[in-house]
């Protein structure tokens, strides 16, 4: 019945006020359940459930291969784009739509849950074409509107002020931290409701991590952002919530302050006071 | 434990780290292996430096050769003669514009007026008495003309005659026999006096040229009445056109008059006349021509007919599947691709004189195809023949150089823009294809390089005609018989003598090729160059 336009029932039922909440009265904006994931014939997530709360940063840690990044890429289905990958049990829903329903249109979806990656990744193209590249998809073409979401972006990514004479240079040529945010100014161009961040800062300097985490205490506002991380101080600094994976299985996941001041599991425990990882 | 003091310090163990290496002719292993590899490298560079010089040393004497030859057919007065040559072939031009004309209103007496062949003929037998007239006009300076070139071809006779006897002189000498190269007589040709009676019958041309004019406009001054606007128009086109030509005649009298046969033919009018040269003639009674232009436009057309095809083929397929087949795609197409590469060109050749030629001869004819430019032809053997092989040769070297270019590309910029919400066909479109483009358009210039110095498929499928394709004709072109340059070469190289003028017109020729060649793949280099700093 529906299948005229599959992005539309996303799209409406997105807007559409939470239904649920969780035990500290945030609403759940992302409902994942009884989650099996694999790679062709190796399972690769197991059983996960969670719910990531509205409009806060929720971080995924865990051991690498533990499959964090796996679960992040389910979320806007980018795994999609790898053959053999199959979710074979459980939902995930978006504000109660699943997002693996048959009438989902990635592409939408992908609109609405934007991504940013553990290396830059700007195109080889001026920095104005890597912030409008995402409207002109779309078929935006107004000057005026392009270049008021040029400077909205750059701003919300803090980096109007380096880089507004030089709108026209590639960007290519920013250094490591400026691509990033450039990234994350692309990623917040197309308004997306959600931000997935895959270990973004694991290739920065310390001074560059410090600007992208100012950043992400100033998106919250605006999004909800799901953040993978290695350092457990980054996770400490900048998340409401955090997830503990461990071989592909979701530990545990509470508060922050709880996961770090006073877990509840041993694993976690062992995690997060360094005993291994 | 004995204190330390009672017990002698063991022997530190000693730090062996040398060996002697086995040695061959007093040479390591290493050294060896590099020596190798260098002396191959190095012999590579000596081969192609080698090949250069010899194609230079062949063909550098061609300029020197080529002035000769052309100062001879200024002493001679061919030159002369081939003023009034000039002026008889436009006019021969303007009696095919008439032959044309006739053909058009043929056919609309036919077609719209319903006529048979002989009544539609017979309706135009006042335009055939006003075309008779205007092509016999000439007869006086075409007789003109023929007389003089006697002369002129000669002395030239002559001339060639005395040098070649110089030579056979030369050679006797060389031989150690001296009497017998005084036996050979030599003459002194008293080029001044013998051009006397040629320059000596200008008045006699001034005349004749003068009668010719009045001929002209008075025979298009009452044109033959003729069916259609249409064709009035043009028959109105024609009375410019015979104005125009008219007009030109003092020009060429005053042309002849400033004529000087001792003017010297410098040595960069030898070059010019190679590089610019609209004919490509040899072997001719009355002159030869060595102008590549005829055959580098034959091989730049059949070329861009050949790129036409083979890159959106070579591109599209590479785009395809490095981005959107299966594995069991990629697995099918990649190595049939390949395979075309090792086809002998020898047999596409005979493909495309049996199979492909007489096809396209064929759907040529074909009623929903007569949009197409050109379309019916009759030649099986033409550019678009060898054109379409050609493409085929190309697509492979297209093919695998840009699918090289797009696997290049990060996987990084795909996903970001999958991830910005783009569709497939948007990310190939507006990422994939611009970050590869550099390396894309160097696939296209080395598949070009590929083509031009294609041989076989053009010496069997172009046709072999050696003529400036005729470009006025719109795309039309494409279909016309042409020459190439790698063509000519094999063609005329197993019959010329060595040594001769035309056989180092074919090492020229083959010298062009050869730096067309270098310079394709050096802009090549210089684009892949800028791609990897750009994407790096
Ligand atoms: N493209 C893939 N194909 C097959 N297996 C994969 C692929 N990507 C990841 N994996 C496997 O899935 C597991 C989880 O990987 P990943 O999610 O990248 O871990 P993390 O991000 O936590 O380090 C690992 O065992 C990894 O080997
Ligand atoms: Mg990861």
């Amino acid at each position: 019945m529906e299948t005229a336009s599959s992005a539309a029932p996303l799209k409406r039922s997105l807007a559409q006020p939470p239904s649920s909440s969780d035990a500290s009265g945030d609403s759940t904006l992302i409902d994942i359940q009884n989650l099996d994931f694999y790679y062709g014939a190796k399972q690769a997530l197991f059983d996960i459930n969670l719910r990531i709360p509205d409009k806060r940063v929720t971080a995924f840690i865990g051991p690498s291969g533990c499959g964090k990044s796996t679960l992040l890429r389910c979320l806007n289905r980018m795994n999609d784009l790898i053959d053999g990958t199959a979710v074979k049990r459980g939902t995930i829903k978006v504000r109660g739509v699943d997002i693996y329903g048959r009438t989902v249109d990635p592409i939408e979806l992908r609109k609405r849950v934007g991504m940013v990656f553990q290396k830059s990744n700007p195109f080889p193209k001026s920095i104005y074409e890597n912030i409008t590249y995402g409207l002109r998809i779309q078929g935006v073409n107004n000057k005026t509107r392009l270049d008021e979401v040029v400077e909205k972006s750059l701003r919300g990514a803090a980096l109007w002020d380096e880089v507004k004479d030089r709108l026209h240079e590639s960007g290519l040529g920013l250094s490591g931290g400026q691509q990033q945010r450039l990234c994350i100014a692309r990623t917040i161009a197309v308004e997306p409701e959600i931000i997935l961040m895959d270990e973004p800062c694991s290739a920065l300097d310390p001074i560059a991590t410090a600007k992208v985490e100012e950043l992400i205490h100033e998106l919250k506002k605006q999004f909800t952002i799901i953040i993978v991380t290695h350092s457990m101080q980054q996770a400490a600094r900048c998340s409401d919530r955090t997830a503990f994976f461990y071989m592909g299985k979701l530990i545990e996941f509470d508060e922050t302050r709880n996961i770090f001041m006073n877990p509840k599991n041993p694993q976690t425990e062992a995690y997060v006071s360094g005993r291994f990882g | 434990m004995p204190p330390a003091s009672h017990t002698p310090p063991a022997p530190a163990p000693s730090f062996a780290i040398q060996k002697e290496r086995t040695r061959f002719l007093g040479l390591t292993l290493d050294e060896c292996i590099q020596g190798f590899f260098g002396g191959n490298a190095v012999v590579a560079v000596i081969v192609l430096g080698l090949i250069t010089l010899f194609l230079f040393r062949e063909g550098s004497s061609f300029f020197r050769q080529n002035q000769d030859n052309l100062s001879i057919y200024r002493q001679a007065g061919l030159e002369y003669v081939d003023f009034i040559r000039t002026q008889e072939e436009s006019h021969t031009a303007l009696t095919r514009y008439l032959s044309d004309l006739r053909l058009r209103a043929l056919r609309h007496h036919m077609d719209a007026d319903g006529l048979a062949v002989a009544d539609a003929n017979a309706r135009l037998a006042s335009f055939d008495e006003f075309a008779g007239r205007f092509s016999d006009a000439v007869e006086p300076i075409r007789g003109l003309r023929s007389e003089l070139g006697d002369v002129a071809v000669a002395i030239k006779t002559r001339h060639i005659n005395n040098l070649n006897r110089i030579q056979q002189r030369a050679q006797l000498v060389a031989a150690g026999k001296p009497d017998e190269a005084a036996a050979v007589e030599l003459e002194t040709i008293d080029f001044a006096g013998e051009i006397v009676a040629l320059t000596a019958t200008l008045p006699l041309y001034e005349e004749a040229s003068g009668a010719f004019a009045t001929a002209l406009n008075e025979i298009v001054a009452t044109p033959p009445p003729l069916p259609t606007l249409e064709l009035t128009a043009r028959v109105a086109r024609f009375q410019e056109l015979t104005a125009d030509y008219v007009a030109t005649f003092p020009a060429t009298i005053e042309a002849m008059r400033a004529w000087d046969h001792t003017a010297p033919v410098a040595f960069s009018e030898s070059f010019t006349a190679f590089i610019f040269g609209r004919e490509w003639l040899t072997a001719s009674f009355w002159q030869d021509w060595y102008g590549v232009l005829p055959l580098f436009t034959g091989s730049l057309l059949v070329s861009m007919i050949a790129l036409t095809l083979a890159v959106p083929l070579g591109v599209g397929a590479a785009i395809y599947v490095n981005q959107l087949a299966t594995p069991a795609e990629q697995r099918a197409i990649k190595p049939t691709i390949e395979f075309i590469s090792a086809i002998p060109s020898v047999v596409l050749g005979f493909f495309g004189i049996a199979v492909l030629g007489e096809f396209l001869r064929v759907a040529s004819g074909w009623e929903w195809l007569a949009w197409f430019p050109g379309f019916p032809f009759a030649e099986r053997l033409n550019a678009l023949t060898a054109g379409c092989l050609l493409g085929l040769i190309a697509v492979p070297t297209i093919f695998t150089l840009a699918e090289d270019a797009i696997n290049n590309v990060p996987r990084a910029f795909k996903e970001a823009s999958y991830a910005l919400g783009a569709t497939r066909l948007q990310t190939i479109v507006r990422i994939i294809v611009p970050a590869a483009l550099s390396g894309i358009i160097s696939a296209v210039l080395l598949g070009l390089g590929r083509v031009i110095g294609e041989t076989m498929v053009v010496l069997l499928c172009a046709g072999n005609r050696i003529a400036i394709p005729d470009f006025t004709a719109g795309l039309s072109v494409i279909t016309q018989p042409v020459h190439t340059m790698t063509g000519i070469i094999a063609q005329e190289m197993g019959e010329v003598v060595p040594g001769s003028i035309h056989y180092r017109a074919l090492f020229v020729v083959g010298l062009l090729l050869f730096f067309i060649a270098l310079l394709i793949n050096f802009v090549a280099q210089k684009i892949v160059r800028r791609y990897k700093i750009s994407v790096g």
